[in-house]
Protein backbone atom coordinates (compact mmCIF):
# COMPACT_ATOMS: atom_id res chain seq x y z
CA UNK A 1 0.00 0.00 0.00
CA UNK A 2 3.02 2.25 0.18
CA UNK A 3 2.57 5.02 -2.31
CA UNK A 4 5.80 6.32 -3.76
CA UNK A 5 4.50 9.24 -5.76
CA UNK A 6 6.23 10.90 -8.69
CA UNK A 7 9.17 13.08 -7.92
CA UNK A 8 8.48 16.79 -7.87
CA UNK A 9 10.43 19.92 -7.14
CA UNK A 10 10.92 20.55 -3.44
CA UNK A 11 9.16 23.45 -1.79
CA UNK A 12 11.44 25.84 0.02
CA UNK A 13 10.84 24.83 3.63
CA UNK A 14 13.86 26.53 5.16
CA UNK A 15 13.27 29.58 7.20
CA UNK A 16 9.63 29.94 6.27
CA UNK A 17 8.00 27.95 9.10
CA UNK A 18 7.37 28.55 12.76
CA UNK A 19 9.73 26.74 15.09
CA UNK A 20 8.66 23.12 15.33
CA UNK A 21 7.61 21.53 18.61
CA UNK A 22 9.88 18.57 19.23
CA UNK A 23 7.72 16.01 20.93
CA UNK A 24 9.70 13.26 22.59
CA UNK A 25 8.52 10.27 24.55
CA UNK A 26 10.33 9.34 27.77
CA UNK A 27 12.47 6.22 27.92
CA UNK A 28 10.29 3.11 27.50
CA UNK A 29 11.57 1.76 30.83
CA UNK A 30 9.51 4.45 32.61
CA UNK A 31 6.00 3.39 31.48
CA UNK A 32 6.98 -0.28 31.48
CA UNK A 33 7.90 -0.29 35.19
CA UNK A 34 4.46 1.15 36.01
CA UNK A 35 2.69 -1.34 33.74
CA UNK A 36 4.50 -4.42 35.06
CA UNK A 37 3.82 -3.39 38.68
CA UNK A 38 0.18 -2.82 37.78
CA UNK A 39 -0.17 -6.28 36.23
CA UNK A 40 1.31 -7.87 39.37
CA UNK A 41 -1.27 -5.97 41.45
CA UNK A 42 -4.11 -7.13 39.19
CA UNK A 43 -3.00 -10.76 39.44
CA UNK A 44 -2.80 -10.29 43.22
CA UNK A 45 -6.32 -8.83 43.38
CA UNK A 46 -7.89 -11.66 41.35
CA UNK A 47 -5.98 -14.28 43.36
CA UNK A 48 -7.29 -12.58 46.52
CA UNK A 49 -10.90 -12.83 45.23
CA UNK A 50 -10.40 -16.55 44.58
CA UNK A 51 -8.80 -17.14 47.98
CA UNK A 52 -11.38 -15.04 49.82
CA UNK A 53 -14.57 -14.84 47.68
CA UNK A 54 -16.51 -13.23 50.52
CA UNK A 55 -14.87 -9.97 49.35
CA UNK A 56 -17.55 -9.80 46.67
CA UNK A 57 -20.27 -11.86 48.34
CA UNK A 58 -20.77 -9.51 51.31
CA UNK A 59 -21.81 -5.84 51.42
CA UNK A 60 -18.85 -3.68 50.46
CA UNK A 61 -18.51 -1.57 53.62
CA UNK A 62 -16.00 -4.01 55.07
CA UNK A 63 -12.24 -3.75 55.66
CA UNK A 64 -11.26 -6.62 53.33
CA UNK A 65 -13.46 -5.32 50.53
CA UNK A 66 -12.01 -1.84 50.92
CA UNK A 67 -8.46 -3.25 50.97
CA UNK A 68 -9.02 -5.37 47.84
CA UNK A 69 -10.74 -2.46 46.08
CA UNK A 70 -7.75 -0.21 46.76
CA UNK A 71 -5.43 -2.92 45.42
CA UNK A 72 -7.38 -2.79 42.16
CA UNK A 73 -7.84 0.98 41.92
CA UNK A 74 -4.46 2.13 43.26
CA UNK A 75 -2.31 -0.93 42.54
CA UNK A 76 -3.60 -1.76 39.09
CA UNK A 77 -5.63 1.03 37.56
CA UNK A 78 -3.81 4.10 38.91
CA UNK A 79 -0.40 2.55 38.36
CA UNK A 80 -1.04 1.55 34.76
CA UNK A 81 -2.77 4.85 34.00
CA UNK A 82 0.16 6.84 35.41
CA UNK A 83 2.69 4.88 33.32
CA UNK A 84 0.56 5.19 30.20
CA UNK A 85 0.06 8.92 30.70
CA UNK A 86 3.77 9.58 31.06
CA UNK A 87 4.18 7.92 27.67
CA UNK A 88 1.05 8.99 25.82
CA UNK A 89 0.49 12.58 26.89
CA UNK A 90 3.74 13.90 25.37
CA UNK A 91 3.23 11.94 22.14
CA UNK A 92 -0.52 12.49 21.77
CA UNK A 93 -0.33 16.18 22.58
CA UNK A 94 2.94 16.82 20.73
CA UNK A 95 5.07 17.99 23.60
CA UNK A 96 7.73 16.70 26.01
CA UNK A 97 7.35 15.24 29.52
CA UNK A 98 8.34 17.92 32.03
CA UNK A 99 10.56 15.64 34.15
CA UNK A 100 11.36 11.95 33.71
CA UNK A 101 13.39 11.99 36.92
CA UNK A 102 10.40 13.22 38.91
CA UNK A 103 8.32 10.44 37.39
CA UNK A 104 10.85 7.82 38.54
CA UNK A 105 10.71 9.13 42.11
CA UNK A 106 6.93 9.23 41.94
CA UNK A 107 6.89 5.54 41.00
CA UNK A 108 8.80 4.58 44.16
CA UNK A 109 6.60 6.73 46.41
CA UNK A 110 3.43 5.45 44.73
CA UNK A 111 4.36 1.78 45.22
CA UNK A 112 5.24 2.34 48.90
CA UNK A 113 1.99 4.26 49.35
CA UNK A 114 -0.43 1.81 47.77
CA UNK A 115 1.17 -1.34 49.19
CA UNK A 116 1.09 0.18 52.70
CA UNK A 117 -2.48 1.41 52.29
CA UNK A 118 -3.80 -1.97 51.13
CA UNK A 119 -2.01 -3.72 53.97
CA UNK A 120 -3.30 -1.28 56.59
CA UNK A 121 -6.87 -1.27 55.23
CA UNK A 122 -6.79 -5.05 55.51
CA UNK A 123 -5.88 -4.91 59.22
CA UNK A 124 -8.05 -1.77 59.61
CA UNK A 125 -5.37 0.47 61.08
CA UNK A 126 -6.71 3.79 59.88
CA UNK A 127 -3.89 5.83 61.40
CA UNK A 128 -1.37 3.94 59.26
CA UNK A 129 -3.75 4.15 56.28
CA UNK A 130 -3.49 7.90 56.74
CA UNK A 131 0.32 7.77 56.88
CA UNK A 132 0.70 5.58 53.78
CA UNK A 133 -2.10 7.56 52.15
CA UNK A 134 -0.08 10.73 52.72
CA UNK A 135 2.88 9.10 50.95
CA UNK A 136 0.59 8.12 48.09
CA UNK A 137 -0.83 11.66 48.01
CA UNK A 138 2.71 13.04 47.77
CA UNK A 139 3.28 10.77 44.76
CA UNK A 140 -0.01 11.86 43.20
CA UNK A 141 1.02 15.48 43.79
CA UNK A 142 4.27 14.87 41.88
CA UNK A 143 2.35 13.09 39.11
CA UNK A 144 -0.20 15.88 38.74
CA UNK A 145 2.52 18.55 38.90
CA UNK A 146 4.61 16.76 36.25
CA UNK A 147 1.65 16.38 33.90
CA UNK A 148 0.35 19.89 34.56
CA UNK A 149 3.77 21.30 33.58
CA UNK A 150 3.71 19.02 30.53
CA UNK A 151 0.19 20.17 29.55
CA UNK A 152 1.35 23.77 29.97
CA UNK A 153 3.68 23.21 27.00
CA UNK A 154 1.00 21.80 24.69
CA UNK A 155 1.19 23.84 21.49
CA UNK A 156 -2.40 23.25 20.39
CA UNK A 157 -5.11 22.78 23.00
CA UNK A 158 -7.82 20.26 22.08
CA UNK A 159 -10.55 18.10 23.56
CA UNK A 160 -8.08 15.41 24.67
CA UNK A 161 -6.04 17.93 26.66
CA UNK A 162 -9.26 19.25 28.23
CA UNK A 163 -10.34 15.75 29.29
CA UNK A 164 -6.89 14.97 30.74
CA UNK A 165 -6.86 18.22 32.68
CA UNK A 166 -10.34 17.55 34.06
CA UNK A 167 -9.31 14.02 35.01
CA UNK A 168 -6.27 15.35 36.91
CA UNK A 169 -8.47 17.78 38.85
CA UNK A 170 -10.93 15.00 39.79
CA UNK A 171 -8.01 12.73 40.71
CA UNK A 172 -6.55 15.35 43.06
CA UNK A 173 -9.97 15.82 44.68
CA UNK A 174 -10.36 12.04 45.04
CA UNK A 175 -7.11 11.80 46.97
CA UNK A 176 -8.03 14.80 49.16
CA UNK A 177 -11.45 13.34 49.98
CA UNK A 178 -9.93 9.90 50.64
CA UNK A 179 -7.39 11.33 53.06
CA UNK A 180 -10.12 13.40 54.72
CA UNK A 181 -12.20 10.26 55.27
CA UNK A 182 -9.17 8.51 56.78
CA UNK A 183 -8.51 11.57 58.95
CA UNK A 184 -12.11 11.55 60.17
CA UNK A 185 -11.64 8.01 61.42
CA UNK A 186 -8.35 8.53 63.24
CA UNK A 187 -7.64 12.20 63.95
CA UNK A 188 -8.57 12.05 67.63
CA UNK A 189 -6.34 9.07 68.22
CA UNK A 190 -3.52 10.65 66.20
CA UNK A 191 -3.31 13.73 68.40
CA UNK A 192 -2.37 11.71 71.46
CA UNK A 193 1.36 11.98 72.17
CA UNK A 194 2.15 13.45 68.77
CA UNK A 195 1.25 17.11 69.08
CA UNK A 196 4.46 18.19 70.75
CA UNK A 197 6.20 19.90 67.88
CA UNK A 198 4.79 23.07 66.33
CA UNK A 199 4.66 21.63 62.76
CA UNK A 200 3.02 18.42 63.91
CA UNK A 201 0.51 20.42 65.96
CA UNK A 202 -0.51 22.36 62.87
CA UNK A 203 -0.90 19.21 60.77
CA UNK A 204 -2.89 17.47 63.47
CA UNK A 205 -4.97 20.61 63.98
CA UNK A 206 -5.71 20.69 60.25
CA UNK A 207 -6.66 17.01 60.33
CA UNK A 208 -9.04 17.73 63.23
CA UNK A 209 -10.79 20.44 61.20
CA UNK A 210 -11.08 18.15 58.16
CA UNK A 211 -12.26 15.29 60.36
CA UNK A 212 -14.90 17.57 61.88
CA UNK A 213 -16.24 18.48 58.43
CA UNK A 214 -16.21 14.92 57.06
CA UNK A 215 -17.84 13.44 60.16
CA UNK A 216 -20.96 15.56 59.44
CA UNK A 217 -21.67 13.25 56.49
CA UNK A 218 -22.56 9.59 56.81
CA UNK A 219 -19.63 7.23 56.28
CA UNK A 220 -21.11 5.25 53.37
CA UNK A 221 -22.18 8.40 51.52
CA UNK A 222 -18.65 9.84 51.87
CA UNK A 223 -17.13 6.54 50.68
CA UNK A 224 -19.46 6.40 47.64
CA UNK A 225 -18.71 10.04 46.77
CA UNK A 226 -14.96 9.30 47.01
CA UNK A 227 -15.37 6.21 44.80
CA UNK A 228 -17.36 8.05 42.12
CA UNK A 229 -14.86 10.91 42.07
CA UNK A 230 -12.05 8.47 41.38
CA UNK A 231 -13.71 5.97 39.08
CA UNK A 232 -15.90 8.27 36.99
CA UNK A 233 -13.95 11.51 37.41
CA UNK A 234 -10.48 10.11 36.82
CA UNK A 235 -10.69 6.71 35.13
CA UNK A 236 -13.81 7.07 32.95
CA UNK A 237 -12.94 10.65 32.02
CA UNK A 238 -9.51 9.49 30.86
CA UNK A 239 -10.90 6.53 28.93
CA UNK A 240 -13.32 8.82 27.09
CA UNK A 241 -10.76 11.58 26.46
CA UNK A 242 -7.91 9.31 25.38
CA UNK A 243 -10.26 7.28 23.14
CA UNK A 244 -10.75 10.43 21.05
CA UNK A 245 -7.05 10.14 20.22
CA UNK A 246 -6.26 6.41 20.31
CA UNK A 247 -9.29 5.12 18.38
CA UNK A 248 -8.50 7.38 15.38
CA UNK A 249 -4.83 6.37 15.65
CA UNK A 250 -5.45 2.62 15.71
CA UNK A 251 -8.41 2.40 13.30
CA UNK A 252 -7.36 5.17 10.91
CA UNK A 253 -10.32 7.45 11.34
CA UNK A 254 -11.06 10.95 12.63
CA UNK A 255 -13.26 12.48 15.29
CA UNK A 256 -16.43 12.96 13.24
CA UNK A 257 -18.01 15.80 15.21
CA UNK A 258 -15.84 17.91 17.52
CA UNK A 259 -18.94 19.53 19.01
CA UNK A 260 -20.30 16.10 19.99
CA UNK A 261 -16.97 15.05 21.49
CA UNK A 262 -16.76 18.29 23.45
CA UNK A 263 -20.34 17.95 24.68
CA UNK A 264 -19.62 14.47 26.03
CA UNK A 265 -16.76 15.85 28.14
CA UNK A 266 -18.81 18.83 29.36
CA UNK A 267 -21.76 16.62 30.40
CA UNK A 268 -19.42 14.18 32.13
CA UNK A 269 -17.88 17.00 34.16
CA UNK A 270 -21.25 18.49 35.14
CA UNK A 271 -22.58 15.03 35.99
CA UNK A 272 -19.57 14.10 38.12
CA UNK A 273 -19.62 17.36 40.08
CA UNK A 274 -23.34 17.06 40.73
CA UNK A 275 -23.25 13.33 41.48
CA UNK A 276 -20.50 13.67 44.07
CA UNK A 277 -22.31 16.44 45.94
CA UNK A 278 -25.72 14.73 45.79
CA UNK A 279 -24.29 11.35 46.83
CA UNK A 280 -22.51 12.99 49.76
CA UNK A 281 -25.67 14.82 50.85
CA UNK A 282 -27.99 11.88 50.00
CA UNK A 283 -29.96 14.39 47.95
CA UNK A 284 -33.07 13.67 45.92
CA UNK A 285 -31.29 15.24 42.92
CA UNK A 286 -29.00 12.20 42.55
CA UNK A 287 -30.86 10.76 39.51
CA UNK A 288 -30.59 14.06 37.63
CA UNK A 289 -26.81 14.08 37.80
CA UNK A 290 -26.55 10.32 37.26
CA UNK A 291 -28.59 10.87 34.08
CA UNK A 292 -26.22 13.70 33.09
CA UNK A 293 -23.22 11.35 33.35
CA UNK A 294 -25.14 8.71 31.38
CA UNK A 295 -26.01 11.32 28.73
CA UNK A 296 -22.31 12.24 28.44
CA UNK A 297 -21.37 8.59 28.01
CA UNK A 298 -24.18 8.01 25.49
CA UNK A 299 -22.86 10.90 23.39
CA UNK A 300 -19.35 9.44 23.68
CA UNK A 301 -20.65 6.08 22.39
CA UNK A 302 -22.47 7.90 19.57
CA UNK A 303 -19.23 9.61 18.51
CA UNK A 304 -17.28 6.36 18.89
CA UNK A 305 -19.79 4.63 16.62
CA UNK A 306 -19.47 7.44 14.05
CA UNK A 307 -15.66 7.24 14.18
CA UNK A 308 -15.70 3.48 13.70
CA UNK A 309 -18.13 3.70 10.78
CA UNK A 310 -15.74 6.10 9.05
CA UNK A 311 -12.61 4.06 9.75
CA UNK A 312 -10.26 3.15 6.92
CA UNK A 313 -8.95 0.00 8.59
CA UNK A 314 -11.85 -2.47 8.37
CA UNK A 315 -10.45 -5.23 10.61
CA UNK A 316 -10.55 -4.67 14.36
CA UNK A 317 -7.84 -6.47 16.32
CA UNK A 318 -8.46 -8.11 19.69
CA UNK A 319 -7.13 -5.15 21.63
CA UNK A 320 -9.76 -2.92 20.07
CA UNK A 321 -12.45 -5.60 20.46
CA UNK A 322 -11.63 -5.78 24.18
CA UNK A 323 -11.86 -2.00 24.44
CA UNK A 324 -15.21 -2.00 22.64
CA UNK A 325 -16.47 -4.81 24.90
CA UNK A 326 -15.58 -2.56 27.86
CA UNK A 327 -17.55 0.27 26.26
CA UNK A 328 -20.46 -2.17 25.84
CA UNK A 329 -20.28 -2.90 29.57
CA UNK A 330 -21.24 0.74 30.10
CA UNK A 331 -24.83 -0.28 29.26
CA UNK A 332 -25.49 -2.47 32.34
CA UNK A 333 -23.36 -0.16 34.52
CA UNK A 334 -25.33 2.95 33.44
CA UNK A 335 -28.67 1.17 33.96
CA UNK A 336 -27.54 0.15 37.45
CA UNK A 337 -26.36 3.71 38.16
CA UNK A 338 -29.78 5.12 37.24
CA UNK A 339 -31.61 2.50 39.32
CA UNK A 340 -29.35 2.86 42.37
CA UNK A 341 -29.47 6.66 42.27
CA UNK A 342 -33.23 6.58 42.86
CA UNK A 343 -33.75 8.39 46.19
CA UNK A 344 -36.63 6.31 47.55
CA UNK A 345 -34.91 3.00 46.91
CA UNK A 346 -35.29 0.64 49.88
CA UNK A 347 -31.88 -0.12 51.40
CA UNK A 348 -32.27 -3.87 51.72
CA UNK A 349 -30.00 -6.87 51.11
CA UNK A 350 -30.90 -7.15 47.41
CA UNK A 351 -30.12 -3.52 46.58
CA UNK A 352 -26.98 -3.70 48.75
CA UNK A 353 -25.70 -6.56 46.62
CA UNK A 354 -26.82 -4.72 43.47
CA UNK A 355 -24.43 -1.95 44.57
CA UNK A 356 -21.69 -4.60 44.71
CA UNK A 357 -22.50 -5.68 41.13
CA UNK A 358 -22.46 -2.01 40.04
CA UNK A 359 -19.05 -1.43 41.62
CA UNK A 360 -17.63 -4.72 40.35
CA UNK A 361 -18.83 -4.20 36.77
CA UNK A 362 -17.68 -0.57 36.83
CA UNK A 363 -14.15 -1.51 37.94
CA UNK A 364 -13.63 -4.86 36.23
CA UNK A 365 -16.17 -4.68 33.39
CA UNK A 366 -15.51 -1.16 32.15
CA UNK A 367 -12.26 0.29 33.47
CA UNK A 368 -10.04 -2.81 33.78
CA UNK A 369 -11.22 -4.36 30.51
CA UNK A 370 -10.74 -1.05 28.65
CA UNK A 371 -7.21 -0.80 30.05
CA UNK A 372 -6.37 -4.42 29.18
CA UNK A 373 -7.63 -3.77 25.64
CA UNK A 374 -5.41 -0.73 25.28
CA UNK A 375 -2.47 -2.59 26.85
CA UNK A 376 -2.77 -5.14 24.01
CA UNK A 377 -1.84 -2.24 21.73
CA UNK A 378 0.49 -0.20 23.94
CA UNK A 379 2.76 -2.93 25.41
CA UNK A 380 3.92 -4.34 22.03
CA UNK A 381 4.45 -0.81 20.74
CA UNK A 382 6.58 0.22 23.73
CA UNK A 383 8.71 -2.92 23.56
CA UNK A 384 8.99 -2.66 19.79
CA UNK A 385 10.10 0.97 20.08
CA UNK A 386 12.58 0.17 22.85
CA UNK A 387 14.13 -2.82 21.06
CA UNK A 388 13.84 -2.06 17.38
CA UNK A 389 13.79 1.71 16.80
CA UNK A 390 17.63 1.91 16.45
CA UNK A 391 17.47 -0.79 13.74
CA UNK A 392 14.65 0.58 11.60
CA UNK A 393 15.76 0.99 8.02
CA UNK A 394 18.89 -1.05 8.71
CA UNK A 395 17.37 -4.52 9.20
CA UNK A 396 14.17 -6.53 8.72
CA UNK A 397 12.06 -6.18 11.84
CA UNK A 398 8.85 -7.79 13.09
CA UNK A 399 5.58 -5.86 13.10
CA UNK A 400 3.90 -5.22 16.46
CA UNK A 401 1.06 -7.53 15.37
CA UNK A 402 3.59 -10.35 14.97
CA UNK A 403 4.76 -9.96 18.58
CA UNK A 404 1.50 -11.25 20.12
CA UNK A 405 -0.67 -14.34 19.90
CA UNK A 406 -4.13 -13.45 18.59
CA UNK A 407 -5.50 -16.76 19.86
CA UNK A 408 -4.41 -15.91 23.39
CA UNK A 409 -5.98 -12.46 23.05
CA UNK A 410 -9.28 -13.92 21.79
CA UNK A 411 -9.32 -16.61 24.48
CA UNK A 412 -8.49 -14.00 27.09
CA UNK A 413 -11.43 -11.79 26.14
CA UNK A 414 -13.95 -14.66 26.08
CA UNK A 415 -12.87 -16.09 29.46
CA UNK A 416 -12.84 -12.60 30.95
CA UNK A 417 -16.44 -11.93 29.85
CA UNK A 418 -17.55 -15.34 31.16
CA UNK A 419 -15.84 -14.54 34.48
CA UNK A 420 -17.64 -11.18 34.69
CA UNK A 421 -21.01 -12.84 34.08
CA UNK A 422 -20.47 -15.63 36.63
CA UNK A 423 -19.25 -13.24 39.33
CA UNK A 424 -22.12 -10.79 38.74
CA UNK A 425 -24.72 -13.55 39.17
CA UNK A 426 -22.81 -14.99 42.16
CA UNK A 427 -22.76 -11.59 43.90
CA UNK A 428 -26.54 -11.28 43.58
CA UNK A 429 -26.93 -14.83 44.94
CA UNK A 430 -24.30 -14.12 47.64
CA UNK A 431 -22.59 -17.29 46.48
CA UNK A 432 -18.95 -17.61 47.51
CA UNK A 433 -18.33 -20.72 45.33
CA UNK A 434 -19.81 -18.80 42.39
CA UNK A 435 -17.49 -15.84 43.00
CA UNK A 436 -14.55 -18.26 43.25
CA UNK A 437 -15.51 -19.94 39.96
CA UNK A 438 -15.83 -16.58 38.20
CA UNK A 439 -12.52 -15.53 39.73
CA UNK A 440 -10.88 -18.60 38.22
CA UNK A 441 -12.13 -17.56 34.78
CA UNK A 442 -10.67 -14.09 35.34
CA UNK A 443 -7.39 -15.69 36.41
CA UNK A 444 -7.27 -17.84 33.25
CA UNK A 445 -7.93 -14.71 31.21
CA UNK A 446 -5.12 -12.84 32.98
CA UNK A 447 -2.89 -15.89 32.49
CA UNK A 448 -3.46 -15.63 28.74
CA UNK A 449 -2.74 -11.91 28.94
CA UNK A 450 0.42 -12.67 30.93
CA UNK A 451 1.50 -15.25 28.35
CA UNK A 452 1.20 -12.64 25.65
CA UNK A 453 3.06 -10.10 27.80
CA UNK A 454 5.92 -12.60 28.29
CA UNK A 455 5.99 -13.19 24.52
CA UNK A 456 6.20 -9.43 23.95
CA UNK A 457 8.90 -8.88 26.60
CA UNK A 458 10.94 -11.81 25.21
CA UNK A 459 11.95 -9.45 22.38
CA UNK A 460 14.21 -7.64 24.86
CA UNK A 461 16.22 -10.86 25.32
CA UNK A 462 15.82 -12.33 21.83
CA UNK A 463 15.30 -9.56 19.30
CA UNK A 464 14.17 -10.83 15.91
CA UNK A 465 16.44 -8.84 13.63
CA UNK A 466 17.17 -10.14 10.15
CA UNK A 467 19.51 -8.59 7.61
CA UNK A 468 17.92 -6.39 4.96
CA UNK A 469 17.38 -7.81 1.53
CA UNK A 470 19.52 -5.73 -0.84
CA UNK A 471 17.43 -2.67 -1.59
CA UNK A 472 17.29 -0.78 -4.83
CA UNK A 473 18.05 2.94 -4.58
CA UNK A 474 14.96 5.13 -4.79
CA UNK A 475 14.25 6.39 -8.27
CA UNK A 476 15.06 10.04 -8.87
CA UNK B 1 17.86 24.79 -7.75
CA UNK B 2 15.44 23.00 -5.43
CA UNK B 3 16.28 19.34 -4.76
CA UNK B 4 14.11 16.54 -6.13
CA UNK B 5 11.44 15.22 -3.78
CA UNK B 6 10.53 11.62 -3.08
CA UNK B 7 6.97 11.51 -1.77
CA UNK B 8 5.43 8.93 0.54
CA UNK B 9 1.79 8.88 1.54
CA UNK B 10 1.65 7.08 4.91
CA UNK B 11 -1.87 7.98 5.97
CA UNK B 12 -3.11 4.42 5.51
CA UNK B 13 -0.77 2.95 8.12
CA UNK B 14 -1.15 2.65 11.87
CA UNK B 15 1.79 3.23 14.26
CA UNK B 16 4.61 2.30 14.15
CA UNK B 17 4.53 1.62 10.40
CA UNK B 18 4.80 5.26 9.27
CA UNK B 19 7.99 5.51 11.36
CA UNK B 20 9.35 2.26 9.93
CA UNK B 21 8.59 3.17 6.32
CA UNK B 22 10.09 6.64 6.69
CA UNK B 23 13.32 5.38 8.23
CA UNK B 24 13.54 2.67 5.58
CA UNK B 25 13.04 5.26 2.85
CA UNK B 26 15.86 7.54 4.00
CA UNK B 27 18.34 4.66 3.67
CA UNK B 28 17.91 4.70 -0.10
CA UNK B 29 17.29 8.43 -0.44
CA UNK B 30 19.67 9.92 -3.04
CA UNK B 31 22.16 12.38 -1.59
CA UNK B 32 20.62 15.43 -3.23
CA UNK B 33 16.96 14.51 -2.71
CA UNK B 34 14.39 15.41 -0.09
CA UNK B 35 11.79 13.01 1.33
CA UNK B 36 8.26 14.31 1.80
CA UNK B 37 5.94 12.20 3.95
CA UNK B 38 2.22 12.68 4.44
CA UNK B 39 0.96 11.31 7.79
CA UNK B 40 -2.33 11.49 9.67
CA UNK B 41 -0.63 13.27 12.59
CA UNK B 42 2.59 15.05 13.43
CA UNK B 43 5.15 12.22 13.59
CA UNK B 44 6.13 12.89 17.20
CA UNK B 45 8.62 10.02 17.59
CA UNK B 46 10.27 10.48 14.22
CA UNK B 47 12.36 13.62 14.76
CA UNK B 48 14.76 12.14 17.32
CA UNK B 49 15.28 9.04 15.15
CA UNK B 50 16.00 11.22 12.13
CA UNK B 51 18.58 13.22 14.06
CA UNK B 52 20.36 10.03 15.12
CA UNK B 53 20.69 9.20 11.41
CA UNK B 54 21.91 12.64 10.34
CA UNK B 55 18.60 13.94 8.97
CA UNK B 56 16.21 16.66 10.01
CA UNK B 57 12.46 16.86 9.53
CA UNK B 58 10.19 19.87 9.44
CA UNK B 59 6.45 19.43 9.62
CA UNK B 60 3.53 21.50 8.44
CA UNK B 61 0.04 20.72 9.65
CA UNK B 62 -2.61 20.65 6.95
CA UNK B 63 -6.13 22.02 7.18
CA UNK B 64 -7.56 18.47 7.49
CA UNK B 65 -5.37 17.76 10.55
CA UNK B 66 -2.88 15.63 8.63
CA UNK B 67 0.78 16.55 8.46
CA UNK B 68 3.36 16.92 5.70
CA UNK B 69 6.97 16.52 6.83
CA UNK B 70 9.97 17.41 4.70
CA UNK B 71 13.07 15.39 5.52
CA UNK B 72 16.56 16.25 4.36
CA UNK B 73 20.13 15.56 5.37
CA UNK B 74 21.33 17.75 8.19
Amino acid sequence: MEAALPISAAPDVRGSQPKQVRATAPSVSLPLRFMLTALVALFGAVAWIIANPSILAIYHYHQHVIAATHLVVLGFICTVVMGAMYQLVPVALETKLYSERLAKWQFVIHVIGFVGMVWMFNVWNMKQVGHFGSALALGVGLFVYNLARTLWRVPKWNIVATAITAALVWFSLTIFVGLSIAAAKCAYEATEGLATEEGVKQVVGGLRVVAGVVSRFDAIGAMHAHAHLGVVGFFVMLIVGVAYRLIPMFTLTEVQCKYRAGLSIVLLNIGIAGSVVTILLRSQWKPVFAATVVAGLAIFVWELWAMLRARKRPALDWGLKSFLAAVGMLIPVCILALVLSWPSLPMNQFFGMLENVYGFLGLFGVVTLAILGMLHKILPFLVWFGVYSPHVGRAQLPLTSQMVSERAQAGGLVTYLVGLLIISVAILRESEPGVRLGGLFLLVSLGLFGRNAVKVFSHFRNPQIKPLIAAKPAAV
Amino acid sequence: MNPAVVELDLRAFEPPQPLMKTLEAIVTLPADAMLQIHTRWRPALLYAELEKRGFIGESQEQSDGSCITHIRRA
